[in-house]
């Protein structure tokens, strides 16, 4: 490919790029294409890429990225635990609508009062896991009933949270395109001020992409819980926050608000498991894992701005 | 007395009031609050806050000098992480070459970012979470996700040794950062050229400021500090940690938002940010002698946080600003304000 196709298409340059390395990597990785490995990226893609398509519904409405919807995670996957007294599905039930209440508030803040959604969201993650810690008195949580079993089992061998994921990719995906507010969402992120002086609901655009994120840190805190049976907040889901937003980037997402799709993030999420998944059968750390995964992350965004520029 | 006015005009309009005030008020509740609850305020307290401001300091001062320059760095939390590594690795005999190296690193690494945000006019944010998953990667590779031991343990003794009763050679180096950079923020060009890159870029560009310089040189002042910072907290616990966690940029942006730096770029100063810190550091300080859990300091931060945010946004000035209007075209009656709009408006 020449250099002006490369600037013309970066994007296609890229998703070339993208397939010369998995190809590569995966024939000259022992290993790599057995049934068995393709399953276990699929687990691995799984709860990440929910917390990723919660994410990329804060990025699409124009409010740049939540930096604790990993401690959304941890806290959804304790309360789930802790509530499974009540039932499996009133637990599930009660904490998926925690995460959407928590990050939905925060939502209400940066949309009626203006306020930065990054510092924000940042002080709403050292108040989550106050009260996890004042709630679990520091201690590991373990599941107070049984019955969930199924939420962490395999339906032919793919694990039921790429299910649930698939489920969720549809459902939102059809929600951005076919409805009102979804399509609200959209211009709010495209060009705020524009879309406030057509009159769009942009306050209630941006509530509704954090409640949207929360729920799926919920969903995804659910079925961590379930897989580990037991949570501990060590750590505070830091990780799944830095992930999420990786694979959001990855998968092409526009930061600036206003593009970006549901299913694009998720090849971004499949994209990077099966990259650390190479990385681990040629016996790489899990270091090395992170370093690749923020090379990545800039390629991302340098090859996307270089389209925008290209564009113009 | 017109000193006074003097000097208290000068802060108003530099932004150092709020970081004063809430300076004093920290420092009050620091000494009041325990013997409230029967507890004696030691020198030993003073000295773990200025401890605390010894190990997050430079990160707040990083990040503090990016959102005035207009850009968020992400990666000195990478960096820190990193700079301790990099420190233990290389400074076994000669601990000041392990610092440089914790530093030059740093200056690269932010060099690298900060002329690929102003370059291709990227969002600061992005690229320094690419740059913070390569180096905390870097960091966790070389340490094989282990905490690595630094044998010159004597080092870390000296650093932290008391001077004045509250003061450290390690506290006193990051005061020493603090002040330089104030020094520069205020009196040269450079300090100048950042605010104003910060304030309106393009305004800043038309006027012959060199915007891609400035952010550059702000990253890259950023990644030294964050560098220095990981290398001298390193020392201090005698072994590097591969992943210190978020709780750091949880301080360090805390620290640069109640010393009133600006989000949305243009405002702040090294004296506010290092006030902010002295403040947060004072804060924990208390619940350490309240022998509180940590989830209440947790908690209080993160309140600061949100009301920080809040108090910094720009809708509630407006908001401020139409309710004092309603208030002044129908004194008594913020409800029937609907009407009279109707009448400015036919």
């Amino acid at each position: 490919m020449s250099a002006a196709a490369i600037r013309r298409r970066p994007d296609v340059a890229l998703a070339a790029l993208a397939a010369v390395v998995l190809v590569i990597g995966a024939v000259g990785t022992d290993g790599f294409l057995t049934s068995a490995n393709f399953r276990a990226i699929l687990a691995s893609v799984g709860i990440l890429g929910i917390v990723a398509v919660g994410m990329t519904m804060i990025t699409i409405s124009g409010n740049l990225f939540s930096l604790s919807l990993g401690v959304t995670v941890t806290v959804a996957s304790m309360t789930f635990l802790a509530w499974l007294d009540l039932g499996v599905v009133p637990a599930i039930v009660l904490s998926v609508a925690l995460g959407a209440a928590v990050c939905g508030l925060q939502g209400l803040i940066v949309a009626v009062l203006g306020a930065n959604p990054i510092v924000v969201t940042i002080g709403f993650g050292a108040l989550q896991l106050a009260a996890a810690a004042k709630f679990a008195g520091g201690e590991a949580v373990y599941p107070d009933g049984g019955g969930f079993g199924w939420l962490a089992s395999t339906a032919g061998g793919i694990p039921v949270s790429v299910f649930v994921l698939l489920g969720l990719v549809v459902a939102l995906d059809a929600w951005l395109r076919l409805s009102r507010a979804g399509r609200e969402l959209y211009l709010a992120g495209e060009n705020r001020l524009a879309a406030r002086a057509a009159a769009l609901r942009v306050s209630a655009s941006t509530v509704v992409a954090f409640a949207l994120a929360g729920a799926c840190a919920g969903v995804a805190g659910v079925l961590l819980g379930a897989a580990n049976k037991n949570a501990a907040l060590v750590g505070g889901g830091d990780q799944y926050t830095f992930n999420a937003i990786a694979v959001v980037l990855v998968g092409g997402v526009a930061v600036t608000g206003g593009h970006g799709v549901t299913a694009r993030t998720v090849l971004g999420a499949l994209f990077i498991a099966a990259i650390s998944d190479m990385l681990l059968l040629r016996g790489y750390s899990s270091g090395i894992q992170t370093l690749v995964a923020g090379v990545f992350v800039l390629l991302a965004i340098v090859v996307m701005q270089l389209r925008k520029l290209s564009a113009r | 007395m017109s000193a006074l006015r003097h000097a208290s005009e000068r802060l108003r309009r530099g932004g150092d009031l709020v970081p004063v005030l809430t300076f004093l008020l920290m420092a009050a509740c620091f000494y009041a609050v325990p013997s409230l609850e029967g507890k004696d305020v030691e020198w030993s307290s003073g000295y773990a806050a200025m401890q605390t401001v010894a190990a997050y300091g430079p990160l707040a001062l990083g990040i503090g000098l990016g959102m005035v320059a207009g850009v968020f760095d992400l990666s000195v939390l990478g960096m820190f992480a990193l700079g301790g590594m990099l420190a233990v690795k290389t400074g076994g005999d000669s601990p000041a070459l392990g610092v440089l190296v914790a530093a030059v690193a740093g200056l690269l690494a932010g060099c690298a970012q900060g002329t690929l945000v102003s370059r291709l006019k990227l969002n600061s944010m992005s690229v320094s979470l690419g740059g913070y998953l390569i180096m905390l990667g870097l960091s966790r590779a070389i340490g094989a996700d282990q905490s690595v031991p630094y044998a010159n343990v004597n080092v870390g003794i000296d650093l932290d040794k008391p001077i004045l009763e509250v003061f450290s050679w390690h506290s006193l180096i990051v005061l020493a950062c603090f002040a330089l950079l104030g020094l520069l923020l205020r009196y040269t060009r450079i300090g100048r050229d950042i605010r104003a890159v910060g304030g309106d870029e393009r305004a800043s560009r038309v006027a012959g400021v060199r915007v891609g310089v400035v952010t550059a040189g702000v990253f890259a002042a950023s990644g030294a500090l964050a560098g220095v910072a990981g290398a001298l907290n390193s020392y201090s616990l005698a072994s590097a940690i591969p992943d210190p966690g978020f709780a750091p940029l949880v301080f360090a942006a805390t620290a640069a938002l109640i010393g009133g730096v600006a989000f949305s770029g243009g405002r702040g100063s090294a004296l506010g940010i290092a006030l902010g810190a002295l403040s947060l550091a004072l804060l924990q300080a208390m619940f350490g002698i309240l022998a509180s859990p940590e989830w209440v300091s947790q908690a209080v931060t993160g309140a600061l946080l949100v009301v920080a945010a809040v108090a910094a946004a720009p809708r509630i000035a407006d908001h401020v600003a139409s309710l004092r209007a309603r208030w002044a075209r129908e004194p008594g009656s913020l409800v029937s304000n609907e009407r009279s709009e109707h009448a400015v408006g036919s």
